[in-house]
């Protein structure tokens, strides 16, 4: 190759750079375009929305929004906002209405046809619009999957929107389906359908200990105090995942009806099991394991530490004692924890 | 004489061309999963870990030197990060200026005793603040000792399980965060670092801690950091992270494992480039274990941060990135072509050897050729021809493609003469730029064995306005 050709190869690369550089000019120039016109619209039907909303009679949103060019980006786009920024918006039967009859057709496209991030995008707007009609595809296409991706999940979380207890079965086919997702098909269930699966849960209808430990997790963070017994047997469950799930859930609820069952838990050999115990201890003010609590000022594990010195701090005369600790306490780490925690520090956002 | 230097030439020639197409490799590899996921709807996507208990809390790891001007809007554009749980850290590593001065005024922070666990040595701790409005915002007043010693404080200091290190001079998006941290959980942990995009935020309209407009400065020194941002990045980031072999997670933010990285001893003080030497040891803490968990890049989370305007900054701060560059792969030197480290070893250590690092070296002995064919017939006017397009190709045309494949995938800037100026500025990057950018490169590997670590002498001037 001499120079002449490389003149040649540099000026057709630069030649077909600014192709590429006008083409996407256009584009850029068009989609900005779009952009705005779809602002624009947005903007001129947001009154008409609303009112829409409160009186779904005033028909005036509807003529408007069919004259719109835009109109399914423009509609999806006020639903969105709307289930947003309104509290119980996605159950509003007016949200379900506008979707099922102008989106849901492009949705079933979609779901066969579109992109992922498209099909991402539609499972996401048929669970905060709850478009019940598209159950059946979602189901179909649910059925066809065979891994766990991003997609999948999402699918699954869709379904549990909707109320569809598949979504449950769907995940036990995974053995190594995480708990997190297990926890978000139960957020999405309603009230009863919710009961009847945390029931089956922890009867272990399914064998499924992940199931398990999810639906005590879930207990927890939900605060349904309706189960504290069954959480309080898990106590006494021979695995430790669990016992520390149920321990977590205690946590949460912040109450126990017999606080003595948590007494082996102070001198369990793992440590995530005192620490809980101690933050029990703390959150529920079990004024009779006060001596446990600063004995455990002085454990190995810094985290039993800094959870007995916070237990502490939970007590009426909690600065007292920890002004004593600080001063007293055999142990030189057991010291500077209660020093720290004297001045009653919170440590993080809540 | 002339025989050594056509011989040379034939090299750098050579070498220029495979850089170049080794680039365009990469951004092919790259460019389907930028692609696929251009389109998704990123607020749908995250909102459910807004309201998540497994969302997993954060510390946020803020070293500050010299940061007067600007480390209150940072700590404010973190408290408007949205994140269902987080603690803001910053460590003042011995100021000269009035940084622990304005926190402690700005957020009413008063002294606070504090049992830290000393995971890493660090320099003396001399105080440490809690702010009274906020009492997750701490301030760890120390001795001077450097980034990575800074770093490593505030790791001893924080209490969550993944920390996030950001400059004291940068802004980072709203949801910047979560969408960092999506992959960390959505992953079950198997990601045990992130980094995102940092962007240059001169030019742009920053008001109460938050980028408004997206704006290009006036600036070409700043215009062409903002191409090269996008030549490293989206060229070569994306497919290092998609192989994961990424070496790099830039300084100004990234998210971490905590346990993992106190396993792997923390930032190292003795070294200027702390962020690249502590991701390369991660790997090789990875491998040897032989952990199937991963190193990732994600193209979308945007920190915005202040690239130097001056001539002068600028040259330091590329001296002591070169410097960190060559640090690190000469302290993991065992990992270069060693089979044990897999990927690493074979391909990415090379990688970075080759092109970033001695790439330098090969672009200076072009620039003498092409110098010294033209005015002293040092080789055949006609090799110095080819040499000076092949440079151009290397230096102005990869730059300009890149600018075009931001449009294609992010398209982050959003008017058609934002795209034209880049354009064009990236065209005449070989002509003025480079030439600067390699002898500062040059003058880096030099400076290696010269010099001690220190903080970078950024004159700031605040980005938010």
């Amino acid at each position: 190759m001499n120079l002449s050709h490389f003149w040649i190869l540099i000026a057709s690369l630069f030649l077909g750079q600014l192709l590429l550089l006008l083409i996407l000019a256009w584009r850029k120039q068009r989609s900005n375009k779009r952009e705005a016109a779809i602002n624009g619209q947005y903007d001129a039907l947001t009154d008409s929305f609303s009112s829409y909303m409160m009186d779904p009679s005033d028909e005036r949103f509807i003529e408007e929004l069919k004259a719109s060019p835009y109109h399914l980006v423009v509609l999806e786009r006020l639903l969105n906002h709307y289930v947003s920024v309104t509290k119980g918006g996605a159950d509003s039967p007016a949200v379900s209405r506008l979707s099922e009859e102008f989106l849901s057709k492009r949705y079933m496209k979609l779901l066969k046809r579109g992109n992922w991030a498209m099909r991402m995008n539609t499972l996401y707007f048929i669970e905060d619009f709850r478009m019940e009609s598209l159950v059946p595809q979602l189901k179909e296409k649910l059925a066809k999957s065979s891994r766990l991706d991003q997609e999948t999940q999402q699918l699954i979380r869709t379904l549990a929107s909707l109320n569809e207890t598949v979504a449950i079965e769907a995940l036990a086919k995974y053995p190594d389906a995480p708990a997190r997702l297990y926890i978000d098909v139960f957020k999405r269930l309603d009230e009863l359908t919710k009961l009847d699966e945390l029931n089956a849960a922890l009867n272990e209808e399914n064998n499924n200990q992940t199931l398990k430990h999810s639906a005590v997790s879930y207990i927890g963070m939900a605060g349904m105090t309706l189960f504290l017994p069954r959480v309080e047997e898990e106590l006494q469950n021979p695995e430790m995942e669990m016992r520390i799930q149920a321990l977590k859930a205690i946590l949460h609820l912040q109450y126990m009806n017999s606080p003595s069952a948590l007494a082996p838990f102070f001198e369990s050999t793992a440590w995530p099991e005192r620490m809980f115990a101690a933050q029990i201890a703390g959150k529920l003010q079990l004024s009779r394991y006060k001596e446990m609590l600063s004995e455990l000022l002085g454990d190995p594990v810094w985290w039993v530490r800094y959870s007995s010195a916070e237990a502490l701090t939970q007590f009426s005369e909690g600065d007292i004692v920890l002004t004593h600790l600080a001063e007293s306490h055999p142990d030189r780490y057991a010291r500077d924890m209660a020093n720290q925690w004297k001045t009653s520090l919170l440590g993080s956002e809540q | 004489m002339q025989e050594v230097a056509l011989i040379l030439s034939y090299i750098v020639i050579a070498y220029m061309l495979f850089s170049s197409l080794s680039y365009l490799g990469l951004f092919a590899l790259a460019y389907g999963k930028v692609k696929k996921e251009n389109k998704l709807d990123k607020r749908e996507s995250t909102e459910d870990f807004l309201r998540n208990q497994s969302t997993y809390p954060v510390s946020i790891l803020v070293p500050a030197y010299n940061e007067e001007v600007g480390v209150v809007s940072t700590v404010r554009s973190l408290l408007a990060l949205e994140y269902p749980e987080k603690e803001i850290i910053v460590i003042d590593d011995g100021s000269k200026d009035s940084t622990s001065l304005r926190m402690i005024e700005e957020f009413k922070m008063k002294k606070i005793p504090f049992a830290v666990r000393t995971h890493i040595e660090t320099a003396e701790v001399e105080a440490i603040y809690q702010s009274s409005i906020f009492p997750y915002i701490r301030l760890i007043k120390k001795a001077n000792g450097g980034k990575a010693d800074a770093l490593n404080a505030g790791v001893n200091l924080s209490s969550f399980p993944y920390f996030c290190a950001i400059d004291g001079d940068s802004i980072l998006e709203n949801d910047g965060l979560l969408k960092c941290m999506k992959p960390i959980i959505e992953s079950d942990g198997q990601i045990i670092v992130t980094g995102g995009s940092v962007r240059i935020a001169n030019g742009s309209t920053i008001s109460r801690s938050k980028v408004e407009i997206v704006g290009l400065p006036k600036s070409p020194i700043v215009l062409m950091q903002i191409v090269e941002y996008f030549r490293a990045f989206l060229i070569g980031r994306l497919a290092l992270s998609h192989l994961n072999i990424l070496l790099i997670v830039s300084g100004a933010f990234g998210v971490f494992n905590k346990e993992r990285v106190i396993q792997a001893g923390g930032y190292n003080k003795n070294t200027v480039g702390e962020d690249m030497e502590l991701v390369v040891r991660l790997h090789r803490l990875l491998r040897e274990e032989k952990s199937k968990q991963r190193i990732e890049y994600i193209p979308d989370p945007v920190c915005w941060t202040e690239a130097p305007e001056s001539l002068e900054v600028l040259r330091s701060q590329r001296i002591r990135w070169q410097r960190g560059l060559l640090e690190t792969l000469w302290n993991h030197r065992k990992m270069m072509l060693n089979p044990k480290y897999g990927s690493i070893g074979l391909f990415s250590m090379p990688y970075f050897l080759f092109v970033e690092l001695l790439g330098a070296v090969f672009e200076f002995i072009g620039y003498f050729i092409i110098f010294g064919g033209f005015f002293f017939s040092l080789v055949d006017p006609q090799v110095a021809g080819v040499m000076f397009l092949v440079t151009v190709f290397y230096g102005s045309l990869i730059s300009a493609l890149a600018v075009l494949l931001e449009e294609l995938t992010l398209h982050k800037y959003p008017k058609v003469s934002h795209l034209m100026r880049l354009y064009f500025w990236a065209l005449t990057e070989a002509f003025w730029y480079r030439p600067l950018m390699v002898l500062w490169r040059v003058r880096g590997i030099i400076a290696t064995f010269q010099k001690k670590a220190h903080w970078g002498d950024m004159k700031r001037k605040g980005i938010s306005t």
